[in-house]
C-alpha cells in the first residue's frame, strides 16, 4: 500500500463512521485533512521519555560542540513525556503524521515494525550513507533481528548485555563456585537457601527478569533460533521442549530461589535487595552499571560485584557464549519531518555518540568508540570488553512477541515462580495471547 | 433548598432527651462504643496523612530498607528542593490551576443555564435533551480519546492547554446538567411564574431569581467536579504532549526515573505539596463546602 | 407568562452552549468510535473493514469476559460498601455526634482529595509482605498467623482494591447522605420517638424510607463511577496478578493503546457503555417506582 493510499484510507474511516451521525458531525470532519507535509521543521525537536535522561545529556553536549553547525541550522528542542505512556503517545502522533523530528522509540518491537511498515520512520542506514559504519556490527545485528529488517531504523543509544550479577563476598563466604550449568545454579540456590541467604533477587512486578530466565534456558537448550521458531510458527510455546524451560524456572521458584511475595517486588526492590547484600544474585542487563556506581544505592561496593553469563544446559544445543543483548529503548526519526538539515544532525550524532555516552555516564552504546576514557570503573571496562567480544547475540523472551503476548507473559511471570501457575499453564496463556 | 438547616438551627434535639438521674458512669459506658469508633476513624484518617508527610523526609535508602512505620532519621529537605527543581512541581501546579478553574467556571455557567432551561422552561423535546445529557454520565472516558486527539490535532489546539479545558468542560456537562435540573425541579414553579408576571425577562428570572436559589447546590456541584478534574489522569495524560503542559497528576508520574526507578523522596515531597496545599484551601472553604453539600442534597 | 417561559430564543441561548460543547466533544467522538468497532487495524498502519468480527471476538475472548466479571463484581461490592458505610457515617453524624460532627466529617471526607498515585503507594506499603513486612501482615504475625502475599492472589488483591476505594470514597458518600438526613423534618423523628420508636427501629421504619431518594441517587452515582474504575486499579495492581484484577476499562486501554488494536478496543468500550446503560436504566426505573410509592 502506498502512502497516499494509506492516507486516503485513514481519512475514509472517520468519514464512514460519521455518516451515521449526520450533518453536525461532518463539520468536525471537514476540519480534518491535509497534514503530513514534507516540509522540514525549523526546529530539531526531540521527544524524550523521562525514563531516559542520558540521550538528552549527550544531545545538549553535541549541540554546543561537535554539532554546533547543525544546531545553528536547526536548533535542538527537547520535550519530555512519562515513560509509562510512550507507546500510546507515539501511536497517536504517528496516526497524525506528527511524530517529532527525533523521538524515543517504542519499547515494543511489534509497534516499531508497524512504524517501519507504514513508512513513518527514517531508514537510518540510508540516512547515514557512508557514515553507517559508526554503528557497531553487533548492535546492527540486534536491530535487524529485532525488527526483521535489512536496514537500521533506530539509533542504538545503548547496547546492553544481560546475565547474572553476583555478590562475590556471599559466594566466598559460602564456598560457592560460579555455576556453569543450570543444574549447578539450582544446587547453588539450594545451598544458599540452606545458609539463610536469598539466592536470587528479582522483580515480579515487571516480570521480565523472570521471563528472561525462561528464554535463557531455551537458548541454551534449543539453540539460538528457539524464539525465532515460535515467531515463525514452526514451534509452539506449548511444545514439550519449551514447557520444560518454564518448568525449570518454576521449579527454581518452588525451591525458594526468589524469596517470598515475588509479585510485590518492583524494580527498585530488586536492586535494593541485591545491593544491600540480602541476595546473592540478580539477573539484569549491563545498564545496571549506573546503579552499581551510585554509592547511595550500592552498599556492597562495585568491587564485590561479579558478572557471569547465563549457565549452560547440559546436553543443550546452545553455547554459553551466546550473550543475550538489547539496545535498550532506542531513538527514531520521523519520516514526515525529515530533510537535509535533519540528515546532517543524524550523521553528526552517530559519529559522536559512542565516545560521549561512555564519557558522560559510562553508558555503553551501540556506536563505535574511538577513545576509552581512563576513569571507567573495572566493571564498566569488563562490560565494554564483553560487548566488543560478543560474536553472536540472542534476543530476550518477549522480543518477537506481539504487544499483547508481551503483556500476558510479563504479568503472569510472578505467578509462575510463586506456584500459582505451572510451566504448562503459563506457556499456554502466553501462546494463546494473540 | 437553601441553607435553612444549619448546625445552630437544631439545638432542640439535644435538649429533648429527658435528663436521666442515672450516674455519669452509665453515661460514660453508653458513650464508650461511640468513642472507640471515633478513635478508630481518627486513626485510619490521620495516620495516612502523617505517613505521607514523614515519607517525604526520608532518603531513598531509608524508604526502601526501613520498615514502613519507622520515622525518618534525618530530615531530607532536599526532597522538596528536588520536587520543585528537577520535578518542576511549580509548573504542574500552575497548569492544574489554569485548566481546572476555567473549566469549572464554564461547567457551572453552561450547566446551570441548561438545567434551568430544561426544568423551568416549557418546550417540546426537553425530556429528550435531558435524556441525551443523562446518557453521557455512562460514557467511559476512554471511548472518546482517539477521535478527540484527531480533532484537537487538526484544529491545531494540540500544544496548548485548550484541549484539557474543552474536554474537562464537556465531560463535566452530563452530571452538572442532570444535577442542576433536579435542583430546579425542587423549586416551586410559582416563584418563576410570579417573577415573569412581574414583567421580568427570562434572563432576569434566571440570573436574579433562579441562580441565587441554587447557590448552595452550585457550590456542591462545583466541589464534586473540582475533585473529578483535579484528580483526572486519563485525559491529562492523553492531551498533554510536553512537560510544560502537564498537570499535577501527570507530573507525579514523572518521578519515575531511568528504567522505572522511582525517586520516592521527591515524589512524596511533591505529593505533600499537592495534598497539603489542597488541605489549606479546603480548610478555608470548609464551612462553605459542608454547608453546600448538606444544604443541597441530590434528589432523585 | 407561558410565552416568556417558552421563549425559543432564550432556550437556545441557555441550552445552546452546554449542548454544543457536549455534542462536539462527547457525542461526535462516541459515534466516531462506534464506527471503529467495525474495523481492524491501528492508527499507524491504517484500517480495514471487518464487519462484526470484533463483536464475535469479544464474545469468544475469555480475557474480556473475565474483565467483564471483575467489573461487575467490583461495582456491586464497592457500591454496597460505599453506600452502606457512607450511610452509617451519616447516621453517626446526624444522630450521635450532632453538633460535634463537623471535624469528623472533614476528616473522613479528606481522602477524596488525595492523589490516586499517593493512595496506591500507601496501600501497597500497608499490605506489603516483602521485602518489608507491612502493618497488616505485622498484625497477623502478632497473632501467630503467617504473612499473606496480598497482591499475589486474585482474591486478596481484589479485597485490597475494595478496601482502598472504600476508604477513599466513604467520606464523600457520608456527606452526600448526611445531606439527605438533615432534610428530614425534626418533628417527624420526634413524633416517632414519642410513639416509642428508638434506635434501630427508628432508623428502619422512619429514617431509611424518608432518605430513600437520596440513597438511590447515591447508588446510581456510585455504580456509574465504579463500573468505570480505572485510576485506582492501574496505580495499585496494574490489573495483576496476571489479569486477575483487570476491569473492562483497563482492558480497553491496553487493547487500544498498548496492543494497538483500536477497533477491538472501541468494541470493548462500547460493551462497557452498554453495561452502564442497562444498569442505570434498571436503577432509574426502580427509583421512579419507589419515589411514587414514598
Amino acid at each position: 500500500m502506498t502512502t497516499a493510499a494509506k492516507r486516503r484510507s485513514r481519512r475514509l474511516i472517520p468519514t464512514l463512521a460519521l455518516i451515521g451521525v449526520g450533518a453536525l458531525a461532518l463539520s468536525a470532519c471537514s476540519s480534518g485533512g491535509g497534514s503530513g507535509s514534507q516540509k522540514e521543521s525549523a526546529e530539531f525537536a526531540y521527544l524524550s521519555s523521562d525514563t531516559n535522561t542520558q540521550i538528552s545529556t549527550v544531545l545538549k553536549i553535541v549541540s554546543k560542540n561537535q554539532c554546533a553547525a547543525e544546531q545553528k541550522a536547526q536548533p535542538l528542542k527537547i520535550s519530555t513525556t512519562p515513560g509509562t505512556t510512550v507507546d500510546q503517545k507515539l501511536q497517536l502522533l504517528a496516526g497524525q503524521n506528527a511524530l517529532p523530528t527525533m523521538s524515543t522509540a517504542s519499547g515494543t518491537p511489534d509497534l516499531m515494525k508497524q512504524f517501519i511498515k507504514a513508512n513513518k520512520i527514517v531508514d537510518v542506514t540510508k540516512a547515514l550513507g557512508s557514515d553507517s559504519g559508526s554503528i557497531l556490527p553487533a548492535a546492527m545485528s540486534t536491530i535487524k533481528q529485532l525488527y526483521g529488517t535489512d536496514d537500521a531504523y533506530v539509533f542504538p543509544t545503548e547496547f546492553n548485555i544481560e546475565g547474572i550479577w553476583y555478590n562475590k563476598k556471599i559466594f566466598q563466604a559460602n564456598n560457592i563456585e560460579i555455576p556453569k550449568t543450570w543444574d549447578e545454579l539450582v544446587d547453588v540456590s539450594k545451598k544458599l537457601n540452606a545458609a539463610g541467604v536469598q539466592p536470587i533477587s528479582t522483580d515480579g512486578k515487571d516480570g521480565w527478569p523472570i521471563t528472561r530466565l525462561i528464554s535463557g534456558y531455551l537458548y541454551r537448550d534449543l539453540g539460538t533460533d528457539a524464539m525465532q521458531k515460535v515467531a515463525d510458527g514452526s514451534a509452539k510455546l506449548t511444545d514439550d521442549e519449551y514447557v520444560k524451560a518454564a518448568d525449570a524456572v518454576a521449579k527454581l521458584g518452588a525451591d525458594g530461589a526468589f524469596g517470598s511475595s515475588v509479585g510485590s517486588i518492583d524494580y527498585n526492590g530488586m536492586f535494593n535487595t541485591f545491593l544491600t547484600g540480602k541476595a546473592a544474585m540478580m539477573y539484569n542487563g549491563s545498564w545496571s552499571l549506573t546503579n552499581f556506581a551510585d554509592p547511595k544505592q550500592d552498599q556492597i561496593g562495585q568491587e564485590n560485584i561479579g558478572f557471569m553469563p547465563f549457565p549452560a544446559v547440559t546436553g543443550g544445543k546452545g553455547s554459553i557464549d551466546d550473550i543475550p543483548s538489547n539496545i535498550g529503548i532506542p531513538v527514531m526519526f520521523s519520516q514526515s519531518k525529515y530533510g537535509p538539515k535533519t540528515q546532517a544532525w543524524i550523521k553528526c550524532i552517530a559519529n559522536n555518540y559512542g565516545d560521549l555516552a561512555l564519557a558522560n555516564g559510562g553508558v555503553v552504546s551501540g556506536f563505535k568508540v574511538t577513545k576509552v576514557p581512563d576513569n571507567l570503573s573495572d566493571l564498566t571496562k569488563l562490560v565494554q570488553q564483553k560487548v566488543s567480544d560478543t560474536k553472536s547475540s540472542v534476543l530476550w523472551f518477549e522480543a518477537l512477541f506481539s504487544a499483547k503476548r508481551t503483556q500476558v507473559s510479563q504479568s503472569n511471570a510472578a505467578g509462575l515462580v510463586s506456584g500459582s501457575l505451572s510451566g504448562e499453564q503459563f506457556m499456554k496463556l502466553v501462546q494463546d495471547a494473540q | 433548598m437553601t441553607d435553612i438547616i444549619t448546625e445552630s438551627g437544631r439545638p432542640e434535639t439535644t435538649t429533648t432527651a429527658p435528663p436521666r438521674p442515672a450516674a455519669a458512669v452509665t453515661r460514660f459506658l453508653r458513650r464508650l462504643p461511640l468513642r472507640i469508633v471515633i478513635a478508630f476513624v481518627l486513626i485510619i484518617e490521620i495516620y495516612p496523612l502523617f505517613w505521607t508527610l514523614q515519607s517525604s523526609f526520608k532518603t531513598q535508602a531509608q524508604f526502601l530498607s526501613d520498615p514502613f512505620w519507622k520515622l525518618p532519621t534525618t530530615l531530607e529537605f532536599s526532597n522538596y528542593v528536588d520536587a520543585f527543581t528537577t520535578g518542576q512541581m511549580g509548573q504542574y501546579i500552575q497548569n492544574s490551576v489554569l485548566t481546572v478553574f476555567p473549566s469549572l467556571a464554564l461547567i457551572i455557567l453552561f450547566g446551570v443555564a441548561a438545567g434551568f432551561a430544561l426544568e423551568v422552561m416549557v418546550w417540546k423535546g426537553r425530556g429528550t435533551v435531558l435524556l441525551i445529557f443523562l446518557a453521557g454520565i455512562m460514557i467511559p472516558g476512554q471511548m472518546i480519546l482517539l477521535p478527540l486527539f484527531t480533532i484537537y490535532f487538526q484544529t491545531q489546539l494540540t500544544g496548548t492547554l485548550w484541549p484539557l479545558i474543552i474536554t474537562y468542560t464537556a465531560t463535566g456537562m452530563p452530571l452538572t446538567v442532570f444535577m442542576m435540573a433536579t435542583y430546579f425541579r425542587a423549586i416551586p414553579r410559582e416563584i418563576f411564574e410570579a417573577s415573569t408576571l412581574d414583567g421580568a425577562s427570562i434572563f432576569r428570572s434566571f440570573w436574579s431569581v433562579g441562580f441565587p436559589m441554587v447557590r448552595n447546590a452550585v457550590f456542591t456541584v462545583a466541589l464534586v467536579q473540582f475533585f473529578f478534574l483535579w484528580n483526572d489522569l486519563l485525559i491529562a495524560l492523553t492531551f498533554t504532549n510536553s512537560q510544560s503542559l502537564q498537570t499535577i497528576q501527570v507530573g507525579l508520574l514523572n518521578f519515575t526515573g531511568n528504567y522505572g526507578q522511582v525517586a520516592y523522596g521527591p515524589l512524596f515531597a511533591a505529593i505533600c505539596v499537592s495534598v497539603f496545599g489542597t488541605l489549606i484551601i479546603y480548610l478555608i472553604l470548609n464551612q462553605r463546602v459542608m454547608k453546600g453539600l448538606t444544604a443541597g442534597s441530590v434528589k432523585g | 407568562m407561558k410565552s416568556v417561559l417558552g421563549d425559543k430564543r432564550a432556550i437556545v441561548i441557555l441550552v445552546g452552549p452546554a449542548l454544543l460543547v457536549y455534542s462536539l466533544v462527547i457525542l461526535v467522538p462516541i459515534f466516531w468510535s462506534l464506527g471503529y468497532t467495525f474495523f481492524n487495524g491501528s492508527i499507524v498502519t491504517g484500517f480495514t473493514f471487518a464487519g462484526f468480527d470484533n463483536f464475535v471476538k469479544f464474545a469468544l475472548d475469555p480475557a474480556a469476559w473475565k474483565a467483564f466479571g471483575f467489573t461487575i463484581k467490583y461495582a456491586v461490592v464497592l457500591t454496597v460498601g460505599q453506600v452502606v458505610l457512607g450511610y452509617l457515617f451519616a447516621l453517626l453524624y446526624q444522630f450521635w455526634l450532632r453538633k460535634g460532627s463537623a471535624t469528623i466529617r472533614t476528616l473522613v471526607f479528606f481522602p477524596v482529595v488525595l492523589p490516586t498515585v499517593a493512595v496506591a503507594l500507601l496501600f501497597q506499603k500497608f499490605f506489603e509482605s516483602a521485602p518489608q513486612t507491612g502493618p497488616v501482615n505485622g498484625l497477623l504475625n502478632a497473632f501467630g498467623i503467617a504473612s499473606v502475599d496480598w497482591f499475589g492472589h486474585a482474591d486478596s488483591a481484589f479485597w485490597v482494591i475494595v478496601i482502598m476505594d472504600i476508604w477513599r470514597s466513604m467520606g464523600f458518600y457520608a456527606v452526600l447522605l448526611y445531606a439527605g438526613l438533615v432534610d428530614i423534618p425534626d418533628d417527624i423523628i420526634e413524633s416517632a420517638r414519642i410513639d416509642g420508636a428508638s434506635g434501630w427501629r427508628l432508623v428502619r421504619s422512619i429514617v431509611i424510607p424518608l432518605s430513600l431518594p437520596v440513597l438511590l441517587s447515591s447508588v446510581i452515582f456510585s455504580i456509574n463511577g465504579t463500573i468505570k474504575v480505572f485510576d485506582s486499579v492501574l496505580a495499585l495492581t496494574n490489573g495483576g496478578p496476571g489479569n486477575a484484577t483487570t476491569p473492562l476499562t483497563l482492558y480497553m486501554y491496553q487493547t487500544a493503546f498498548t496492543y494497538g488494536d483500536y477497533g477491538y478496543g472501541s468494541t470493548i468500550a462500547f460493551m462497557l457503555t452498554l453495561l452502564c446503560l442497562v444498569v442505570t436504566i434498571f436503577i432509574f426505573r426502580s427509583t421512579r417506582r419507589d419515589l411514587t410509592k414514598g
